[in-house]
């Protein structure tokens, strides 16, 4: 009895020593592999950074106004941004190979799962972010329309394009990942008909006056003989 | 050329036949079929009596007009004059007419009209816009002889104005040229002007045809480009200018968006010119240098204020981010004003404008929407003068003006300042 435990210890410790014999290359070559991650991340970062400040990137992005909105949300600059992104994706691109080379199959099967993912997450990002964009200037764009125009409630208007491009770009994005892809759909699609069932009720009980002197102002002449007085020729 | 700019084979051949010209006429149009063939007559009027001897000829481009406007300009006839004895000239007039596109673009028609003068060698050349209906043969006349006979090579017109009329020009066009580029020429953009062929050839061979400021108002383009490279400039009146009968005419915020953005736009592709340059010069003018009508216009003042008022509130954040900290405090103070206490004086107003110059430079923002911003801020300006002359004289709102020049002149430095600073 006494010599068959000393089999299985010893058989254990065979065990063990041939496992960890077998694990710590691997380990060693997870090391290399983030290390190096971590280097070609840092390179990737610098080198982004470098083109983005020589294309003026940073100009671009104030003038869209993309920024402004960074600035509010107290993040870095779009550069920096842009930048740090590119660094930890490849660093977790990285570990994960890493990680990966372990050899365990649960861990293998949840990152290969990953893996496939990235792609379609970065160009979720990438479309989130050209809608930020979009959703700014457009928005801008009707502030200043509705402003000169002398309409009422100009930030409204502002407000309604900034949401509507906004909750494009979402769903586009969800879509983009295969979130809930019908859910995403048939939400988006109640709800931007909820909206203009509700604007055309708004308008056509609650605002008949405004609709009123809106198609008067269009179409009747007192409107045109109002624009006429309104303003000096400016040239 | 810099770029390819082609002319059609049409066109070309046209031009070839008639070869060399010493005057050529302008005339760039789109749907203007009731008023044109009267432009033409009084233009080959001008020719028969004030250059009897002269090869001429019209040059009509069109951008797509669908009502016949270029026909009318094949066929106008020049009426017998009761004192002619018939043979009135012994040389042909030549007519060219030649389309463009399906749209009218001002950039493109005043690019061909050059390309035509510089073909034929024009010696003096002038523009025509058949939006004006009361031309004369003084007009055309005026724009021509101080290139052809005295040697200058941009003529700028002049014209008698009711006092609320031209207000965009008399505020910041002006002023604003005036003080950076150093010549005193009133109407800075105009659709009327006269220039040599030199200017013609100078102008076309700029690497600049594509750029958005000089498609939009190339006429604003072409006169700062004459004073920046000190071709000789002169003013000459022309009289009263009256817009076709039913024309809703330019609104503010398309003429600040083409006018100011173009003035902006030269004032940085001309930065080296303008900042070495102090004060201001007179140019030669013909006739008298300015003419104000007492005539009425009706102006609805208080919309004017309620879209300033409501315009600096809502836009507040974005004034925040083109203009300086005390401009802005200062704008907003303005703004809570009462309506008949309100003043926006000309210091504000040119500090107003050097940082949004500045803003342009720096691209704080979309260009477009930073010259959108600027519309409340003018109305605000327009307000105060209206106030402020509602029984002024001519020499009163004069004074009043030379005075904002001055201001203007004196703000310079400022302006340098802010364009200069690192952002």
């Amino acid at each position: 009895m006494r010599e068959t435990i000393l089999l299985g210890l010893e058989q254990a410790y065979e065990n063990l020593v041939h496992m960890i014999a077998d694990f710590l290359p691997r380990l060693a070559v997870m090391v290399v592999i983030i290390l190096t991650g971590l280097l070609v991340a840092f390179l990737l970062k610098y080198l982004l950074r470098f083109i983005l400040h020589l294309t003026r990137f940073d100009r671009i992005s104030e003038e869209a106004g993309a920024s402004h909105v960074l600035r509010k949300a107290d993040l870095p600059p779009m550069t920096e941004l842009l930048s740090r992104s590119l660094f930890w994706m490849t660093f977790l691109g990285f570990t994960l190979l890493g990680i990966s080379v372990l050899g365990i199959p649960e861990l293998q099967e949840q990152i290969s799962r990953l893996f496939q993912l990235f792609p379609e997450i970065f160009v979720a990002m990438l479309v989130l972010f050209v809608g930020v964009l979009a959703s700014n200037f457009l928005s801008r764009a009707a502030l200043l329309a509705a402003v000169n125009a002398g309409y009422r409630s100009p930030r409204l208007w502002s407000g309604s394009v900034r949401f509507v491009v906004w909750i494009l770009a979402i769903s586009m994005a969800l879509e983009q990942i295969g979130l809930a892809r019908e859910t995403v759909i048939a939400a988006f699609s109640i709800f931007l008909g909820a909206v203009m069932l509700a604007l055309a009720i708004a308008f056509g009980l609650g605002g008949r006056d405004l609709a009123k002197q809106t198609l008067e102002r269009y179409i009747g002449d007192k409107g045109k003989e109002k624009e006429k007085e309104v303003e000096p020729s400016p040239l | 050329m810099p770029e390819e700019f082609l002319l059609s084979d049409d066109l070309l051949r046209q031009l070839m036949s008639v070869g060399e010209v010493d005057l050529l006429v302008g005339l760039p149009s789109h749907n203007n079929a009731k008023t044109i063939g009267c432009t033409v007559e009084t233009i080959e009027e001008t020719f028969q009596h004030g250059f009897p001897r002269e090869r001429v000829v019209i040059v009509n481009v069109d951008g797509g007009s669908k009502d016949g406007t270029s026909e009318v300009v094949m066929n106008a006839t020049l009426p017998k004059h009761p004192s002619s004895r018939g043979l009135t000239s012994l040389r042909t007039e030549h007519r060219i007419v030649t389309r463009y596109a399906a749209a009218p673009s001002p950039g493109i028609a005043f690019r061909t009209l050059l390309a035509a003068a510089d073909l034929l060698r024009a010696k003096a050349c002038a523009v025509i816009s058949p939006e004006t209906s009361n031309i004369t043969t003084q007009w055309v006349g005026s724009l021509l002889q101080p290139v052809y006979r005295q040697n200058f090579d941009f003529v700028a017109p002049l014209y008698c104005r009711p006092k609320y009329d031209g207000l965009l020009a008399r505020n910041l066009l002006y002023p604003m040229s005036r003080a950076t580029f150093g010549r005193r020429i009133r109407e800075i953009h105009s659709t009327e002007l006269g220039f040599s062929g030199r200017l013609a050839t100078h102008c076309l061979n700029q690497d600049v045809w594509n750029t958005e400021a000089v498609q939009v108002a190339p006429e604003t383009w072409m006169a700062i480009t004459a004073i920046c490279a000190d071709f000789p400039c002169c003013q000459a009146f022309l009289g009263p200018k009256e817009p076709v009968a039913g024309s809703s005419g330019t609104d503010i915020v398309t003429a600040v968006r083409q006018t100011v953005g173009t003035l902006f736009w030269c004032l940085e592709s001309q930065e080296r010119v303008w900042m070495e340059r102090v004060g201001s010069e007179p140019v030669p003018t013909f006739g008298p240098d300015r003419e104000l009508s007492s005539q009425k216009v009706r102006v609805n003042r208080k919309r004017i204020f309620d879209l300033f008022r409501s315009g600096v509130a809502e836009l507040s954040p974005l004034l925040k981010s083109i203009l300086a900290a005390d401009t802005d405090a200062e704008i907003q103070r303005v703004a809570t004003l009462d309506e008949r206490n309100f003043h926006f004086d000309e210091v504000l107003w040119t500090r107003t404008l050097c940082d949004f110059a500045a803003a342009y430079h720096h691209s704080r923002l979309n260009r477009d929407h930073l010259l959108q911003a600027l519309v409340p801020l003018y109305r605000g300006r327009i307000y105060s003068f209206l106030l402020e002359h509602q029984d002024s004289s001519p020499d009163e709102i004069e004074a009043d003006s030379e005075k904002l020049c001055v201001e203007f002149e004196r703000q310079k430095p400022y302006l340098i300042e802010r364009w200069n600073a690192k952002t």
